[in-house]
């Protein structure tokens, strides 16, 4: 039964979503402006 | 309250169990405690009929909140299944670190969250994206020169902001930063003077893994 639990539970829900990953369009436009910005100053 | 400690909760018919653990999660909501919200609001939600589409709804309604709170994202067949799509913007936020999402999102769906009581809730999420957009900024530094990035300039910080159009000066992204290292989303310390803070070179944002942010 708990175990069925877990399962219901991992297919609604994310915990480990908060990756490293910097390659979708509001990484790259801040990264954008990141660097503008840096030359900037 | 005090009659009730005489029955087993066990010998109840899972419909009132169900109920019960609805209406007490709800409870937890408002009473900010999200540990005892979740373990309630999950117990109602997996105990449900799951034919029962309108109350499932109304679980996820509260139950949502929560797990964001708890750093814990919805998939998002879940939200279009049970039309909470209300909440597909305030999770890009979180996901991205973008603070103008997440207020635009809020203020658009404020008539609905407030009704429902969890918008209190779901404006704490802030800290949480702060952290999110402090950490893709780190990230994107590493990119560059991985030897000073972990100093951020707080400048840095203010220029994303003003990108997202929201206007901070240095001190106030200061005090920002100040609250994410109490609450211990992000490990560092302030280089005060130079106006730079100094992240943790070990685990410098930390995560949640289900527990409430640090009150």
């Amino acid at each position: 039964d708990d175990k069925e639990e877990g399962k219901e539970t991992t297919q609604q829900w994310e915990d480990d979503w908060d990756d490293d990953d910097v390659n979708d369009d509001f990484s790259l436009q801040l990264k954008k402006e990141l660097e503008s910005n840096s030359q900037k100053s | 309250i005090e009659t009730a400690r005489i029955f087993d909760f066990e010998e109840f018919p899972v419909r009132d169990k169900v109920t019960y653990m609805y209406y007490t999660g709800r409870l937890e909501v408002y009473n900010e405690n999200f540990l005892a919200a979740d373990q309630k609001l999950t117990y109602s939600l997996n105990h449900c009929d799951p034919r029962k589409e309108a109350n499932i709804r109304m679980i996820l309604k509260y139950l949502i909140p929560v797990k964001l709170s708890i750093g814990i994202l919805p998939k998002s067949w879940l939200l279009d299944k049970y039309n909470l799509v209300e909440y597909n913007d305030v999770v890009q936020a979180l996901r991205r670190g973008d603070l103008r999402l997440l207020r635009h999102a809020l203020q658009e769906h404020e008539d609905r969250f407030l009704r429902a009581g969890v918008y209190l809730v779901l404006e704490k999420l802030e800290l949480q994206v702060y952290q999110r957009l402090v950490k893709k900024i780190y990230i994107i530094q590493k990119q560059r020169d991985p030897s000073k990035a972990h100093q951020v300039k707080l400048d840095v910080i203010v220029k994303a902001l003003k990108w997202l159009e929201i206007d901070m000066d240095v001190d106030e992204v200061e005090c920002i930063v100040a609250i994410l290292i109490y609450k211990n989303l992000v490990k560092g310390y302030f280089a005060h003077k130079s106006k730079v803070v100094v992240l943790s070179k070990q685990d410098p944002f930390p995560k949640l893994n289900g527990k409430p942010v640090n009150s």
